[in-house]
């Protein structure tokens, strides 16, 4: 049986948010980390929330962007498995693609990600990505199965798209939609990655 | 010869008939929960636990999240309409190898838990039992074999020296697609090795205080 593996970024592959740590450029990480957090619990829609989010860390020179994302702390066991099973491993998320690039190019595998780009150091957001699509097109590239892995409200379109779904809590709690949304809840990169490996 | 390399723990039920308004394995005994107890006597043994939840999951992951980071929580939705041996089934869906299965709300003395789980090692299949002493016992149909029993049978009606103690290992399929109690499935495979445990289960509240003697004298 083919299976794609699928996985969220932020807090999920990486042990801590990438937004906040961009933001700490410009001395608002903690206003970030709010605003991130409350979009992950769903209070806020993910679009409008990461349109303003980008609207402000736009301002960081993408170099910048470019060397503190590359520094970002990936969870070792998850890095791993993504390393081993390159091809059938799908990065799935609503960041940036120009901004996670660094931690796809690390891992190695396939990258679904919101579109973005700098025109005359300005930074201009394309589409953001819908997880739920992703799921559909990435089946439609030959999978019998797909597994998702994820945590945050934004990922319950992903977890319920999924044939395996996996709410995972390794770096903060997983919102309660992503739960009732999901087969299966794991607390660390090790024990997902047993489980994965076994599927 | 193969080690058991998995355990399934079914923690989904009501536990209606002690009604506490948790499920059981959440009880405390002397500030230590019946989960922790359980997981504490199998980790050395297994790489792998999956723990499945139905009824105020919730209370249970948290928990976990918080002391078994460990474990692999496996949900059952459906806990209100099916049994332990759906959970089982469920629990040990894409495990590989031998799995021990173990009902979340029996406590188990370390020592033999381990006795149990080094016997499982030489048996296709290796049946729990315990000395008679519940409710609704499904008592075991046997005779002595060695430092075991070969057991003949299940029944509800005709009291025996044991009972079926909640507590099997066998292969990660063994209670696919089963639709009744977990007892009947290994009805098909009979006749079985049992081993006798030293364990407490808690179904009422009798059960409870029983466990609480059990507990103190190092089960």
């Amino acid at each position: 049986m083919k299976t794609a593996f699928c996985f969220d970024v932020d807090g999920t592959l990486t042990t801590t948010e990438i937004l906040p740590c961009i933001a700490s450029e410009l001395g608002v990480s903690d206003e970030i980390a709010t605003l991130t957090r409350a979009t992950m619990d769903g209070h806020i829609e993910f679009e409008p929330s990461f349109r303003l989010r980008c609207l402000i860390l736009g301002q960081v020179a993408p170099d910048l962007v470019r060397s503190i994302v590359s520094n970002i702390p990936l969870d070792p066991a998850i890095f791993s498995f993504i390393s081993a099973n390159q091809s059938d491993c799908f990065l799935v998320t609503g960041n940036l693609d120009i901004w996670v690039q660094p931690i796809a190019e690390k891992c190695g595998c396939h990258l679904y990600a919101s579109q973005g780009d700098y025109e005359n150091g300005k930074l201009a957001l394309g589409k953001v990505l819908n997880k739920a699509t992703a799921i559909t097109k990435i089946r439609a590239q030959g999978y019998d199965r797909v597994v998702a892995v994820g945590d945050g409200a934004n990922d319950v379109p992903m977890l319920a798209a999924a044939d395996v779904s996996i709410a995972f809590g390794g770096v903060h709690r997983p919102v309660p939609p992503a739960v009732s949304s999901s087969d299966y809840i794991i607390h660390e990169g090790a024990a997902l990655c047993r489980l994965l490996k076994a599927l | 010869m193969q080690v058991v390399e998995s355990a399934v723990i079914a923690a989904a039920g009501l536990g209606s008939r002690i009604g506490l308004g948790m499920p059981k394995c959440m009880i405390e005994i002397d500030g230590v929960t019946i989960l922790t107890r359980l997981l504490n006597a199998i980790r050395p043994h297994v790489a792998t636990i999956h723990l499945v939840v139905g009824y105020r999951e919730d209370m249970v992951i948290e928990y976990c999240s918080m002391h078994h980071r460990d474990v692999v929580l496996v949900r059952n939705p459906d806990y209100r309409s099916t049994n332990t041996a759906y959970s089982f089934a469920k629990g040990a869906e894409h495990l590989k190898g031998k799995v021990v299965y173990i009902d979340g709300d029996l406590l188990i003395t370390p020592s033999s838990l381990a006795g149990f789980l080094a016997a499982a090692k030489s048996e296709d299949i290796l049946v729990g039992v315990t000395d008679a002493k519940s409710e609704n016992a499904v008592y075991v149909e046997s005779e002595p074999e060695g430092d075991a029993v070969r057991i003949s049978g299940f029944t509800r009606k005709v009291p025996g020296q044991f009972e079926w103690a909640n507590i099997v290992s066998g292969p990660s399929d063994l209670l696919h697609n089963a639709s009744g109690y977990v007892y009947e499935r290994l009805e098909e495979h009979l006749p079985l090795k049992g081993y006798a445990l030293d364990l407490a289960e808690v179904d009422t509240a009798e059960d409870l205080n029983a466990a609480i003697k059990f507990a103190r004298q190092g089960g």
